[in-house]
């Protein structure tokens, strides 16, 4: 094995050697101890037959050819690139420059997976719009501002009808309120005078000295004369006759 | 006037924008660059956008050449070297894919090499295409080893660089250079004796 000592030279030696050996440089006690050493190490024996074997197969492999257009490929991608970039670089127009600029700028989001995030978000956007019947044309600035004065009429036409209504809903409750109160007050002068009408023949049937007779309606009243009770056209009636049972 | 003064001449001339001088410099090493990178990568395709992209780094970086510390050649030569073993690093998940893919394409129905030269050697017996078939085996034997074996081999046996440029461009020292050389060409004929083995 390499690495090994043997007696007169080591096999790292060898190895070393082996090289000049194989061209040929090797001379004189160098080239004896190799030998030697060649003869009693199998190890090194078999890397100097392998070797040996090794250059000459490389020897039979040929310089080859590059390709004819190779020449012209270098220069074009260097001097001949190099001489255009010279050329054109102080024709650059601004918007060339500016451009360059933008691209430079850009250049973090140019990448594959911004733009499949940018394709997702546009295809969701589209969906959308799609589905909500909005068409790419009335996303316009003139058709947006048309849009939004329109619909700003429409929401104060609306809330103008709804003030009107609000507005003669609100006179109809008055009126209905004043009607009510007017009703209520002509009801109110006419049981004062029907009171008044019964009081005076209350009067008057005590000027005459006959049996007290109450007005049936009253006994439903309290003492300041608030009603207490009402019936209805059968069971005054009943209670007429009833108390006219009672009289006799 | 010797090769490395008109060298020497010729990349100062270029450091300062001389276009034929760097024409003429892209003249003599394009053959030697090429072949390099061929026998690294294994591919023509791949051996000239290496070869395109060496010269475009050597273009940059002229003006920083330094003629007392090296040879222009060395330093070509050194570029080169960067490049391909970033390229080595760059394929080597590619590189792993296909030799899986390769196998078992060999495995189910493609014949291997030891077959086709056992069937060529049979069917053509001109000595032009044994030694056709020869180099193409040697060739790709050269991509079995290990890099740091090929590129040693490459540079002194295909290259016929000295020891010292060599340990130069490699960046270490001639001992390791010779004794990588020495089992780059062990390896190599271990390969071929094997591969010969099967033929038979």
């Amino acid at each position: 094995m390499l690495g090994e000592t043997k007696p007169g030279m080591q096999c790292a030696e060898f190895d070393v050697l082996l090289t000049e050996a194989l061209d040929g440089t090797l001379k004189g006690e160098r080239r004896e101890h190799f030998e030697q050493h060649r003869a009693e190490c199998a190890a090194c024996s078999a890397l100097f037959a392998e070797a040996s074997s090794g250059m000459a197969w490389l020897d039979e492999v040929e310089e080859v050819a590059p390709p004819r257009n190779l020449v012209h490929n270098i220069l074009a991608a260097t001097s001949g690139a190099a001489q255009q970039a010279a050329k054109a670089e102080p024709r650059a127009s601004a918007w060339e420059r500016t451009r360059r600029q933008v691209r430079v700028l850009f250049a973090p989001v140019m990448t594959p997976r911004f733009g499949m995030s940018m394709g997702m978000a546009f295809f969701s956007i589209t969906l959308v719009l799609n589905m909500a019947q909005i068409r790419i044309k009335d996303l316009t600035p003139h058709n947006l501002s048309h849009t939004f004065y329109t619909s700003q009429n429409k929401m104060m036409k609306y809330y103008e009808n709804m003030r009107l209504v609000y507005e003669i809903e609100s006179r109809v409750r008055d009126l209905r309120n004043a009607t009510e109160e007017s009703e209520s007050e002509r009801e109110r002068e006419e049981k004062s005078r029907h009171r008044e009408k019964n009081s005076n023949q209350t009067q008057e049937q005590n000027q005459n000295s006959e049996p007290e007779k109450r007005d049936h309606r009253d006994y439903s009243r309290g003492l300041n004369g608030q009603l207490l009770a009402s019936l209805n056209g059968n069971e005054q009636h009943l209670w007429n006759l009833a108390m006219q049972r009672r009289e006799i | 006037m010797e090769e490395a003064q008109v060298v020497g001449q010729l990349v100062r001339r270029c450091a300062q924008g001389d276009a034929a001088a760097w024409e003429e410099i892209v003249q003599r090493f394009h053959r030697r660059i090429y072949n390099i990178c061929y026998r690294f990568a294994g591919s023509a395709d791949d051996a000239q956008d290496l070869t395109q992209e060496v010269f475009i780094k050597v273009y940059r970086t002229v003006g920083s050449f330094d003629g007392e510390k090296a040879s222009f050649n060395t330093w070509v030569t050194t570029v080169t070297r960067n490049l391909l073993v970033d390229h080595f690093r760059k394929t080597r998940n590619d590189r792993a894919t296909d030799s899986i893919d390769a196998a078992q394409g060999a495995d189910e129905d493609g014949p291997t090499l030891a077959d086709r030269l056992a069937t060529d050697g049979s069917e053509s017996p001109h000595l032009h295409v044994e030694s056709r078939e020869r180099r193409e085996m040697v060739h790709r034997a050269l991509q079995q080893i290990s890099p740091d074996l090929r590129e040693a081999v490459i540079l002194r046996d295909l290259q016929d660089m000295d020891y010292r440029e060599i340990a130069q461009v490699l960046k270490v020292p001639e001992g390791t250079v010779k004794s990588r050389i020495n089992r780059g060409r062990a390896e190599l004929a271990r390969l071929l004796q094997r591969t010969y083995r099967q033929a038979l």
